[in-house]
């Protein structure tokens, strides 16, 4: 919903000298140079920076399953010292589909957040479709958190067992409450567009 | 919803066009239109005034309740 501007309604804002002038370059969240549009532009930016990793890791993906394996080995290595495992087929198929895996799911997120903020620069975030967007985010979020404790416990208990240490819940922690913050979000703004949809249909 | 803006009848009764109400009371042809066919959510009382001022009319010869599903609890679905 684009709200009018209040030159146009005939309302003056109080502007008081130089604060006034101040309060108002900061309070520009809208239009070209604002905060909204420079996030925009970050936003861009890591979504093209992140398409090139996931398509350079799809891309060795494909490449790891033809390549020969037979003199590769890796090292697992902790402070106490290390060993050497064999390169199989399947740790390289396992870990390069994880690594596409985290990047691909940062680049839905990514994605999403684009649209969400193309709404937003447009001065219309509350609609429908951002609140999808949103719980979308948070979905794709709480699998990618959920995969990546799964790989680092597969990891820790099968390839380096005494090396690495198992993942523990508390680990979850940090990512559980970032993904109730995005479902709580998105409920905002299912109320929000709600509260437009009403707004709309007032006459 | 159930409750109907009975534009159409006093409109035709003040023998006065839709455009002809949109002018005198400030309100867009659209807007008018909404209200008429029900789709409206709310009505101001600042809109329910000019409206019985220049129909002449009290509010409740323009508002009316007929029994039917009602949406007042939906929330982001087509009413």
């Amino acid at each position: 919903m684009r709200f009018p501007k209040t030159s146009a309604l005939g309302i003056r804002l109080p502007v008081n000298g130089r604060a006034g002038a101040l309060a108002a370059a900061n309070l520009k969240t809208l239009g070209p140079g604002s905060v909204s549009s420079l996030l925009k532009i970050a936003l861009d930016a890591a979504y093209v920076l992140l398409a090139l990793i996931t398509g350079l890791m799809l891309i060795l993906l494909v490449v790891g399953l033809f390549i020969p394996l037979d003199n590769l080995n890796i090292t697992v290595s902790d402070s106490s010292g290390g060993r050497q495992l064999p390169m199989t087929r399947n740790l390289l198929v396992f870990g390069l589909g994880a690594i596409s895996a985290y990047f691909g799911g940062f680049l839905l997120i990514l994605r999403n957040l684009r649209k969400v903020f193309r709404t937003l620069t447009m001065g219309d975030p509350f609609r429908p479709e951002n609140v999808s967007r949103l719980r979308q985010i948070g979905l794709i979020l709480a699998v990618v958190t959920g995969g990546v404790w799964v790989a680092q416990g597969l990891v820790a208990a099968r390839l380096a067992p005494g090396v690495m240490e198992p993942q523990g819940i508390s680990d979850l922690l940090t990512p559980v409450f970032s993904i109730l913050v995005v479902f709580v979000l998105a409920e905002v703004f299912r109320e929000g567009a709600r509260l437009r949809r009403e707004s709309e249909l007032t006459i | 919803m159930a409750i109907r803006i009975q534009l159409d009848r006093l409109l035709l009764d003040r023998r006065m066009s839709l455009t002809e109400l949109s002018d005198r009371v400030g309100v867009t042809v659209a807007n008018l239109s909404i209200l008429k066919t029900g789709k409206a959510r709310a009505v101001r009382f600042s809109t329910l005034d000019a409206l019985c001022r220049e129909l002449e009319c009290q509010p409740g010869e323009l508002i009316a309740y007929e029994p039917g599903p009602s949406d007042v609890f939906e929330d982001g679905g087509e009413a």
